[in-house]
């Protein structure tokens, strides 16, 4: 959404000539609207749902929330539209996150918040049963657990808003420039807390009476050159002004920012740039620039820039540092076990039902965290549980179609289980188990070839290991032509790496699996743990 | 049509069954824990439900992964008419970004009946696709985008723009897409970049080879005849008998744990079958066990066995001795090198094949041309060709194999060889 919505306000004024002759001919599939980007524009000053008005209600929610751009407006739509279900059980409940809110100072969750979500699942007389076999029960759930849903409240990243926040503020105050580097591993929440930050920034504005913010949006990897983003960021200042063909628009942005401006009451100019190592070229020219427009004596933008690299600005932007105007650094760590629990019950406390075992959501945090921290992640493994507990429940289904629902249909610790196998185990060990046989004896070979120093051989040396393994357990070896074919399909899969040479016997090969993967793999024949040892 | 032989009938039917995917892997798509019923739930709740997802279908080439796709989009085209879209990209053609905006472009237009510029650019394709998204997603419009070879869209360009692009989109409330990519490569989704890897719901299908029993009611499957009018029913139940009689004869199936232990994919399955229904005698109408034979030795070929168990007497010599002196440790030996090793052996053997120097350099010649022999690199082409340096392109053992099969193969040669 963020993508989509940002590359329209800055290039409505642009494009909107070139884009026309795409959508003249187009037949209305929207319902009465006709253009896209009227209809894009009719979205975002109206803030209201959208022409289907005969779609049935849950489509209406889809489509009502793809038009909104405030948040709190999630919770009020979907109290809105399914009057019955939802009654959000925070309104009536004991516990309010609100309160819980206050309780964390610094964002570091121990027992405290422990036992004040599990107040809040011991009031769960409140909650109604759930009925997996309910189709808009389920689709409420995964909806509530997808990862394009952004929630109301972004919770366990409130230390880390507060202090872009208290930057972005410092500097609309004082009417000064400024730059701030966020960074962290992918989904940590990072561009969901850009757009938060965006709001509230413009809240605050406009509660204190400052004149509002303008703000560009920039997702650096739909750029096709890296000084396109001069364009953009000018494009939004000078709305209406032609591009001026004669100097770069980043000599004019340097000419507007040196320039005393006339209206003391000019706009600040908030500039996120997303994913900002693609604008990382060999010169370093264009990052370096960009960070540059800070320090001009009369800029008005504040720069923030979203990326990976903890370093990056050390490593690519070194003479700021000379210039003492490095920019502040806010690292989004990755989630640890309690944060990403948290987040989960976050999400599925809205519901009116409890669909998931605390036990097993745990066990997800605990699996996740320990891997990488990503959010992400953690939502797609609970949605493929949600979908194996949809599977179990359809399947018996077909058996006694009449029986109520007699124990607690949640998604229990196996389910979790099987879902985080699917999710992190890799395919390779249930491949070479079911290999056929001679390319079976091929990986063991190449498992023995390669298990000293040795990182590749010829095709000739494994054809001889090769014959040598068949030729002891009195299995024909198949000819040169057949064993180079297996070879091939071997490195398709990526079990093997043959290297590209002419002859076909001068070809290398090496090994992509880990040898302990093969063993593990084999080890139930006792054909092959004996090869291997 | 005409007087057509039943059996003609048969072979042409059983035959276009085996070139139709559709037909071959309906039956694997039965039970409710197959591959095609896992792919078909996901891509049906995104369809119904309106959320993204994300797929990957990894197996080794040739065991249904593209085949069981296409089952699926085609019933749910049937069973959702016009809300389902299907765009299609294929990493050996499309892996450059460009090309492959351009190429989505051009498809969206084309299932949206606009009109496509060619002259667009890469800007203006990628608002094109990304408004069209929205307006799809707006709409109910499923998009599938289906991205054959997804490794090579993965090792292409350093950047990978197209594919964050995609899985960006799909983390987006305004679209409704699925996204699914088809691979050989096991570690496909480790060669994405970590931001990409993020975004991908890391759900993969693998495509495993078929089980015994999967392979039995396949082939009962392929190779009974319907009982309809068009053939005689007396030939129809006397055919499916034999097919039965054969499958379950032990010498069968030990042909087929042959077979199935080299390769085990379904396609090479449907490979083998064609060659046996193929050469069914169409006088008797049934199949016998013979044509799988020769089908199974047309498929394990080993050419240049055959190659030297063609050859004549004075050729095999030139062999032996080119071995030999391989054995010697002599690294490169040309062709006066093998003619003294071959004198040598016949003053210590008095054999009685020995021929003079321009015989010997035609035999040398022809086995050049089988290539059973060869030039050992490629520059010094002036030199003439007694005095280049020559080598073997075939291993001892097959050379061994092939003389031990030869017709009439001197017992000597042999010993020579063993040495």
């Amino acid at each position: 959404m963020r993508l989509v919505l940002h590359l329209d306000s800055i290039s409505i004024s642009i494009s909107i000539s070139t884009s026309l002759f795409f959508f003249s001919t187009m037949p209305t599939i929207a319902g009465p609207s006709s253009s896209p980007h009227k209809h894009i524009v009719a979205a975002r000053s109206e803030n209201t749902g959208v022409s289907e008005v005969n779609t049935p209600r849950k489509r209406k929610l889809r489509s009502d929330s793809a038009a909104e751009v405030a948040s709190t407006a999630i919770v009020t739509e979907s109290s809105f539209a399914t009057p019955m279900k939802w009654k959000s059980p925070r309104r009536c409940a004991v516990s309010s996150p609100k309160a819980l809110k206050k309780e964390d100072s610094k964002g570091k969750l121990e027992s405290p918040v422990m036992s004040a979500v599990k107040d809040r699942f011991d009031c769960l007389d409140v909650k109604s049963k759930w009925n997996p076999r309910d189709d808009d029960q389920m689709r409420a759930v995964k909806e509530a657990l997808h990862v394009s849903k952004a929630p109301s409240t972004v919770v366990c990243r409130e230390d880390e808003q507060r202090r872009v926040l208290e930057f972005v503020k410092g500097c609309m105050e004082q009417k000064k420039a400024g730059s701030l580097y966020i960074c962290g591993c992918p989904g940590t929440g990072k561009s969901l807390s850009m757009e938060k930050i965006r709001q509230q920034a413009d809240d605050w504005a406009q509660q204190e009476g400052l004149p509002c913010l303008e703000t560009v949006s920039v997702n650096c990897t739909s750029l096709t050159k890296t000084t396109d983003i001069f364009s953009k960021i000018l494009g939004e200042s000078e709305t209406g002004k032609k591009v001026n063909g004669s100097s770069s628009p980043l000599q004019q942005l340097q000419v507007l920012f040196s320039q005393k401006q006339q209206s003391s009451s000019t706009k600040m100019m908030l500039i996120i740039a997303d994913e900002m190592d693609y604008l990382i070229t060999r010169d370093r020219g264009v990052l370096h620039e960009l960070f540059m427009l800070t320090t001009l004596p009369f800029s008005r933008c504040i720069l923030i820039g979203v990326a990976n690299a903890i370093d990056l600005a050390d490593r690519f932007l070194p003479k700021l540092k000379s210039l003492n105007c490095k920019p502040l650094v806010v690292t989004f760590r990755a989630y640890s076990m309690e944060q990403i629990l948290r987040i989960l019950q976050e999400r599925l406390v809205e519901l009116p039902y409890v669909a998931f075992q605390s036990k097993a959501l745990e066990l997800c945090a605990r699996k996740v965290s320990a891997a990488s921290g990503d959010m992400r992640k953690a939502l797609s493994v609970c949605r493929s549980a949600l979908e194996i507990l949809e599977t179990e429940v359809k399947g018996s289904t077909d058996q006694e179609p009449q029986s109520p629902v007699t124990e607690d249909q949640v998604v229990k610790m196996d389910h979790m289980v099987a879902a985080l196998s699917k999710t992190f185990k890799s395919p390779v060990v249930d491949t070479i188990q079911s290999l056929p046989q001679h390319q079976q004896i091929i990986v063991c070979s190449a498992a023995k070839a390669f298990r000293g120093s040795k990182k590749d051989r010829s095709i000739a040396e494994l054809n001889k290991l090769y014959t040598e393994i068949c030729k002891s357990s009195m299995i024909t070896p198949a000819g040169i032509t057949e064993f180079t074919n297996m070879c091939t399909v071997l490195n398709d899969q990526g079990i093997l790496k043959l290297s590209n040479a002419r002859d076909d016997k001068l070809k290398r090969v090496s090994l992509r699996v880990d040898e302990a993967d093969i063993t593990f793999a084999l080890k139930e024949i006792r054909f092959f743990r004996n090869c291997l040892l | 049509m005409g007087k057509e032989n039943p059996a003609e009938k048969a072979l042409n039917l059983i035959r276009g069954r085996l070139c139709d995917p559709t037909f071959v892997f309906r039956p694997l798509s039965g039970p409710p824990d197959s591959n095609y019923s896992k792919l078909k739930f996901i891509v049906s709740t995104s369809i119904t439900e309106g959320c993204n997802n994300s797929i990957l279908l990894l197996g080794p080439r040739g065991s249904g992964k593209a085949a069981v796709l296409d089952l699926v989009v085609g019933d749910l085209m049937e069973e959702y008419p016009d809300s389902v879209t299907l765009i299609r990209l294929n990493g050996l053609l499309h892996s450059e970004d460009n090309c492959a905006f351009k190429e989505i472009a051009r498809q969206l237009c084309m299932e949206h009946h606009l009109l496509f510029s060619k002259m667009a650019s890469f800007d203006e394709n990628s608002q094109f696709i990304i408004a069209m998204l929205r307006e799809c997603g707006l709409a109910h419009k499923t998009i599938i985008f289906v991205l054959d070879e997804f490794d090579m869209f993965a090792q292409a360009s350093g950047k990978q723009r197209l594919l964050y692009s995609l899985l960006d989109a799909m983390q987006s409330v305004t679209s409704q897409a699925v996204v699914v990519g088809i691979s050989s490569r096991l570690d496909a989704d480790q060669l994405l970049e970590k931001r990409v890897r993020s975004r991908f719901s890391h759900r993969k299908i693998l495509f495993l080879p078929p089980s015994r029993e999967e392979i039995d009611s396949l082939l009962e499957h392929l190779l009974s005849l319907p009982a309809d009018s068009s053939f005689p029913s007396g030939y129809v139940t006397q055919f499916n008998e034999k097919i039965k009689n054969i499958t379950s004869d032990t010498r069968f199936k030990d042909m087929l744990k042959t077979f199935l232990n080299a390769n085990s994919t379904v396609n090479s399955l449907l490979k083998f079958i064609f060659r046996a229904v193929s050469s069914m005698n169409l006088e008797s109408g049934l199949l016998s066990l013979e044509n799988f034979k020769t089908a199974l030795s047309s498929m394990l070929r080993q050419p240049k066995l055959e190659a030297v168990r063609d050859c004549s007497i004075l050729e095999l010599y030139l062999l032996v001795c080119m071995r030999r002196l391989e054995v010697k440790e002599q690294s490169s030996y040309n062709f006066i090198s093998v003619m003294k090793e071959y004198k040598t052996i016949h003053d210590s053997f008095q054999t009685s094949d020995f021929y003079a120097q321009n015989v010997c350099l035609r035999a040398f010649e022809h086995l050049r041309e089988r290539e059973v022999i060869c030039y050992a690199e490629n520059r010094g082409q002036s030199q003439a060709g007694e005095y280049r340096p020559m080598k073997l392109l075939i291993s001892a053992s097959e050379l061994h194999q092939g003389m031990r099969s030869h017709a009439c193969c001197p017992a000597i040669l042999l010993k020579l060889l063993d040495h």
